[in-house]
């Protein structure tokens, strides 16, 4: 029987989905928990340092799952019928659905199926440890900054003047720190850490060959030293 | 997306997307209803088709590869509409899929729609850039790293 042949992109997409499937599939049945609890945790620590005021960044979960954050935030509400002085508030809460939390640890079982899916992975480990590294930072970072913008949203919806462009503008920025970046983030780390991946994709190893000091500067090497001897590959039996 | 005349337009392909979905529905021989942008199956349960579901943002995210990709500007407007395509038909798969999965269980639609679904057009997106770039580069037009 003649063995099928696939173009790499047709192996990428079948392999990619099939893994993507199997490791998300793991997340939501055995991961879940464990990284929301971990994240939970790395976010007050990492929070703590983040933010400086009078109050420290807390995250409490409540009996449903869903996660109670008290953000550091320096703001005068002004008088009003109900309280007839201004306010100082040091720190605002806010809920967040332990759904939308769960966003924020779905991107690490989707980088390690680009990254089992994509070409001469088996051959060089050191990129899918480096780029579950970076992950784990962006992710820890997305979620302080999307706790920012709902502390500033739920300020503004206790202010009594409207801002409509910076109404829009913390609209944008929920839209995209919520809904676009954690899709796109598993797909840009690797691509950034998978040198072999990009190459393939962008097709820059089949560009026109450089100069040779700038072949050297390319590949780590600074001038006036000797380009280091690629060693041959091995053929494993 | 964001901008409200732009939130017409979209409004109006998603209901576009949601006719298709029911066309194709119907030539399978199953059942479905369509209200605007959503699809109703005779058992109550109702899919809809809302902002960024219905595929443009991946869509847009393919137009900026390509765009920004140093290529023939006629092997741009031949990724733009081929990528587009394609991203469009595997999203109308997505949407009768979930119309289906979530007459079975909502915990599996849930499931399907936030991260599965959602995560597969992204590697869909992937590899239409990569096709793309394949056929520019067997155009002879090859780019370089340093361009």
């Amino acid at each position: 029987m003649p063995a099928i042949s696939l173009n790499p992109q047709t192996r990428f997409l079948l392999l990619g989905s099939a893994l993507l499937t199997g490791m998300l599939i793991l997340w939501w049945f055995v991961l879940l928990n464990p990284l929301l609890f971990l994240l939970r945790g790395a976010v007050q620590v990492c929070g703590g340092a983040v933010f400086s005021g009078r109050s420290e960044l807390s995250v409490t979960e409540a009996p449903s799952g869903d996660w109670t954050f008290e953000v550091p935030l320096e703001a005068t509400l002004p008088r009003s019928l109900e309280n007839p002085t201004p306010q100082q508030m040091h720190s605002i809460d806010f809920d967040l659905a332990r759904s939308d939390a769960g966003a924020f640890t779905f991107g690490l079982p989707v980088y390690w199926a680009i990254m089992l899916a994509a070409p001469g992975i088996r051959r060089n480990l050191r990129p899918l440890l480096l780029g579950t590294l970076a992950m784990v930072v962006l992710e820890i970072a997305l979620l302080l900054v999307t706790a920012e913008i709902y502390a500033h949203k739920a300020l503004a919806q206790l202010l009594p003047s409207q801002d409509p462009l910076g109404n829009w503008f913390l609209h944008f920025s929920e839209y995209l720190s919520v809904s676009a970046i954690p899709y796109v983030i598993p797909f840009a780390v690797a691509l950034w850490v998978d040198r072999e991946l990009r190459e393939q994709i962008f097709h820059w190893a089949s560009a026109a060959p450089l100069p040779a000091e700038a072949a050297a500067i390319s590949a780590g090497n600074r001038p006036g030293k000797r380009p280091r001897q690629m060693k041959p590959a091995r053929k494993r039996g | 997306m964001l901008l409200p005349p732009v939130q017409v337009l979209d409004g109006h392909f998603s209901r576009v997307l949601v006719k298709v979905s029911h066309g194709l529905i119907g030539i399978c021989g199953g059942t479905a209803k369509v209200e605007g942008a959503i699809l109703r199956a005779p058992g109550g349960f109702a899919v809809e088709m809302k902002d960024g579901c219905n595929g443009v943002n991946v869509t847009i995210l393919l137009w900026s590869a390509i765009l920004a990709f140093p290529a023939a500007w006629r092997m741009k407007v031949l990724g733009l509409l081929a990528g587009s395509l394609a991203i469009q038909l595997m999203n109308v798969v997505r949407f009768i899929s979930l119309f289906y999965i979530g007459q079975y269980s909502t915990n599996w639609f849930e499931f399907a729609h936030g991260y599965l679904w959602e995560t597969l057009l992204m590697l869909d997106t992937m590899v239409v850039f990569w096709l793309w770039v394949s056929r520019v580069s067997r155009a002879g037009t090859v780019p370089n790293a340093g361009d």
